[in-house]
């Protein structure tokens, strides 16, 4: 069964990349039109050049890395505690976070920024994003840690506190590294919810605060546009290659 | 010590970011202006410029609409002029900051949903049509040909309200603006009636598939038109014989705009002759500005789909605000055919 | 309740009644309210939206939804599954291959739905390799339908299933299935009665996931369907935008959740089990 798991697990994987593989060989595309016309780098000299293109992929960055965090903390915590005694009140709203269309959350967001600035004098910006980010993440990363909460044994925490750890100690040093699957992958879920929204970013987004799938949006409506390729490219090759020096790392 | 030097060297830092050049907001159509433009006018005023795009008037809409949205400059289109202003979002011009203005010339110099131009400056124009690919013959005449069951499945509409109720009141033979019910209604039934023949409601996507051959004929505008002409010799674009809308996109300053002076400058800028021009030959698109349609080459300027001859501009009609009730209604309609 | 506990459940109830609940609170009034022309809300207050809900049209594009996520969810399930076993038993390189999951979805969601409509056009790669390959004389239909819909949905919500199943199966104890071996199973047995009961809490995490978001799904639709196969997220962000009617679109918007929490809780309470 396990070279049957391999093979699934290559096709799964190709069905997984092959829009990928299709975007990269167009990126090298001379015509922007989707017929083949001949080999070139213009687009990924054009993607470079262009400094809203890069400013925007920066902030799409600095926005899904600091959601992704404050999330991710606040959800694993949250889970725990809900873990140790539910509470209707979270139930309920969290489920009700996940059941709210995308649209809903941005406009209701945008609606109570706008009534909330009027009090502040302030506006849109990274601020608001990043709010908005963390609010639609927290009940994704509360799902998965909690799950795996429920196939975790809890006297394994009352084991600890009998051996005179407080409850604190129990989590961090018993429970916590038991969840790391769990909270690494939701944390790379909220990592990918954040950097990859378009709907609730481009609603409460500031002037200055345009994100990568804004400007990409953009020029992707306007039919197939290379530059749009070759960005796409460029970026799940940056990420790849960061995420590979990070595993390196924690190897050493 | 140290730590204390490291914060003041910021502070100063911080200080020296502050006498930055002011920075202006510019909030346009996709794919309006050339290359070269922007940048121009930053390094020629000593400015910067924060650029964004919008798909719809809508979009752009729902944006400003809360009267703090940090932008300065936008583009609506013509028939959004006077709700703006009824929503008080725009600023008046001020004609001394504006001296090329006399680079407009005939209609566009007093367009009738600005007569003395008071709140917008016309930027560019164009129409709808139909795109068809040379394959079809005989080529079509009227907008009734998107309506051809022989056609099934390879014909598209525009993902727009006004649009598509447009093309249907046109092949009812009445205005696109009409405000009688009864007669949006049976445009709405014949939009109905297409619906099962279409492949998709298809905006600027479509060109792609029009030139490979995939959607034969569709409804579009003048400009996304002239891009697909621009990919494949095999596509032709017709203005229909019953009529057909016309549109202009414009300049205004919002009233919430912190920099109207250089907002002002910006907006003569791009009505400098040779700006406009530039502009109109990259974005394949038809320019308000006279001045400019003078500099272009001849055959741009006869370009049969940009710039219609006056026997076939006369069949068109520039778009209305419609009344507020006829605006649900219509609204309304449009929720009901993309339900059905 | 203990200190500890409240410390870690304040900042997700501070979180979620300031940047959820309130602007929840903001689009419930909204319903009620008639609509601006040009977009907003003005009074006076009314149940008309409501009431307007109830037209056939709505109810069958609600139908329509849900059947579409609910097959694209089990499509989810049954693909997401053995991709999720794998990875769970990949030892060293689980994280590697986890990543290898998530990769594709750092570029844009509109430029992956482009590849897949360039991939199922008339003269895309699956026609064009069909062809060739002679199974098919000519073009499928295979974009701007249902089924471009079911595709795009699957493969947008993939890594939904299989993160919150990879999570329970990677912790699932491997002393169960030596025993299970022990006793006689053979592969196939212990799967069914070993692993996926044990997954089962990892299966409603990603059902619901997958579930919901498709329900509200529109870009999908709105791209993959030609924006003719529409859903009900579709005649949701209609109102907020070309239809221009807040009002309207919030009450649509707050009856589907409410449709949807009913359905959940309900079907949480007869597998007696809870999800969060």
């Amino acid at each position: 069964m396990k070279r049957l798991l391999a093979l699934y697990a290559v096709i799964a994987y190709a069905f997984l990349h092959l829009p990928l593989l299709i975007l990269t060989v167009f990126s090298f595309n001379a015509s922007r039109f989707t017929v083949w016309e001949g080999f070139s780098l213009d687009w990924y000299a054009a993607a470079v050049r262009d400094p809203q293109l890069v400013e925007a992929a920066f902030n799409s960055l600095v926005i899904a890395v600091v959601a992704t965090v404050i999330s991710t903390v606040i959800g694993t915590l949250c889970a725990y505690g809900l873990w140790k005694r539910g509470s209707r009140w979270f139930s309920g709203t969290l489920y009700l976070s996940l059941v709210t269309p995308e649209i809903v959350m941005g406009i209701s967001l945008l609606a109570f920024y706008q009534w909330l600035f009027r009090f502040f004098g302030a506006r849109l910006g990274m601020h608001t994003v990043i709010g908005a980010h963390v609010a639609f993440s927290i009940a994704f990363v509360v799902v998965v840690v909690i799950a795996r909460l429920r196939t975790f044994d809890a006297t394994l925490e009352e084991a600890a506190m009998d051996l005179g750890a407080t409850e604190w100690q129990a989590f961090r040093s018993v429970t916590l590294p038991a969840l790391a699957p769990a909270v690494g992958a939701s944390a790379l879920l909220a990592f990918t919810l954040s950097f990859d929204d378009y709907v609730i970013t481009s609603l409460v987004a500031g002037v200055d605060s345009e994100t990568l799938p804004m400007v990409i949006y953009a020029m992707a409506r306007r039919g197939a546009n290379p530059v749009v390729n070759a960005v796409s490219a460029f970026i799940v090759l940056g990420l790849t290659v960061l995420i590979l020096a990070a595993e390196k790392l924690r190897e050493t | 010590m140290k730590r204390r030097i490291f914060l003041m060297g910021l502070a100063g830092l911080a200080g020296c970011t502050s006498g930055r050049r002011p920075r202006l907001n510019v909030f346009n159509w996709s794919n309006y202006v050339a290359p070269d433009t922007i940048a121009d006018f930053e390094s020629e005023f000593g400015v910067r410029v924060r650029y964004a795009v919008y798909e719809s008037n809508e979009e752009m809409l729902a944006k400003v609409i809360s009267g703090n949205s940090g932008w300065d400059v936008v583009f609506p289109s013509n028939y959004f002029i006077r709700p703006m202003r009824e929503q008080r979002l725009l600023t008046p011009l001020r004609h001394d900051w504006l001296p090329e203005l006399s680079a407009l010339r005939g209609t566009f110099r007093s367009p009738s949903w600005d007569p003395v131009l008071q709140w917008c400056v016309p930027y560019m124009w164009g129409g709808t049509g139909i795109v068809y690919n040379r394959k079809l013959t005989p080529p079509p005449a009227s907008w009734s040909f998107l309506w051809d069951a022989r056609l099934a499945g390879r014909i598209t509409m525009l993902d727009d309200p006004s649009e598509v109720l447009g093309a249907a009141l046109k092949k009812l033979g009445v205005s696109v603006n009409s405000t009688d019910p009864a007669q949006l209604r049976r445009a709405q039934q014949e939009a109905l009636a297409q619906k099962p023949l279409l492949r998709a409601y298809l905006n600027a996507e479509v060109r792609d598939q029009l030139v490979a051959g995939d959607v034969l004929s569709a409804q579009l505008w003048t400009n996304t038109a002239q891009q697909a002409l621009d990919g494949s010799p095999d596509l032709g674009f017709v203005f229909p014989s019953e009529g057909f809308p016309l549109y202009a996109d414009n300049a205004a300053i919002l009233r919430e705009s912190r920099h109207p002076e250089l907002a002002h400058r910006f907006i003569n800028y791009l009505l400098r002759p040779r700006v406009s021009a530039s502009i109109a030959g990259a974005a394949r698109a038809a320019t308000a500005n006279g001045a400019a349609q003078a500099l272009l080459p001849d055959a741009v300027r006869q370009n049969p789909t940009l710039y219609p001859p006056p026997e076939v501009l006369a069949r068109g009609e520039w778009w209305e605000t419609p009344p507020a009730a006829i605006q649900r209604l219509r609204d309304r309609l449009w929720t009901e055919i993309k339900s059905a | 309740m203990t200190r500890l506990r409240l410390y870690f459940l304040t900042p997700a109830a501070l979180s979620l009644t300031l940047l959820f609940l309130a602007p929840l609170a903001i689009v419930l009034v909204y319903s009620l309210m008639n609509r601006g022309v040009w977009g907003g809300v003005e009074l006076p207050y009314t149940v008309e939206n409501y009431r307007r809900l109830l037209d056939p049209i709505y109810l069958g594009i609600l139908l329509r939804s849900f059947l579409m996520a609910g097959a694209a969810t089990l499509a989810c399930l049954l693909l997401g599954f053995p991709l999720a076993l794998f990875i769970a038993r990949a030892g060293k390189r689980q994280s590697l291959y986890l990543h290898l999951v998530i990769v594709p979805f750092w570029t844009s969601f509109l430029v992956r739905t482009y590849a897949w409509m360039f991939l199922l056009r008339d003269t895309g790669l699956v026609n064009t390799a069909l062809l060739a390959l002679g199974f098919i004389r000519e073009p499928l239909p295979l974009l701007y339908n249902s089924f471009a819909v079911l595709v795009g949905l699957v493969y947008g919500y993939l890594p939904f299933m299989v993160l919150p199943l990879y999570a329970t199966l990677a912790k699932i104890d491997r002393s169960l299935l030596e025993a299970a071996a022990d006793l006689g199973a053979r592969p196939w047995q212990s799967l069914r009665r070993v692993i996926v009961p044990l997954a089962a809490p990892g299966i409603r995490a990603g059902a619901v996931l997958v579930f919901i978001p498709c329900l509200g799904a529109y870009l999908t639709p709105d791209l993959l369907g030609g924006s003719k196969t529409i859903m009900i997220g579709n005649v949701i962000q209609n109102q907020f935008t070309s239809s221009r009617d807040w009002p309207f679109g919030s009450a649509v918007s707050l009856a589907v959740m409410a449709v949807v929490m009913a359905l959940l809780l309900g079907w949480l309470r007869r597998e007696k089990e809870r999800l969060l």
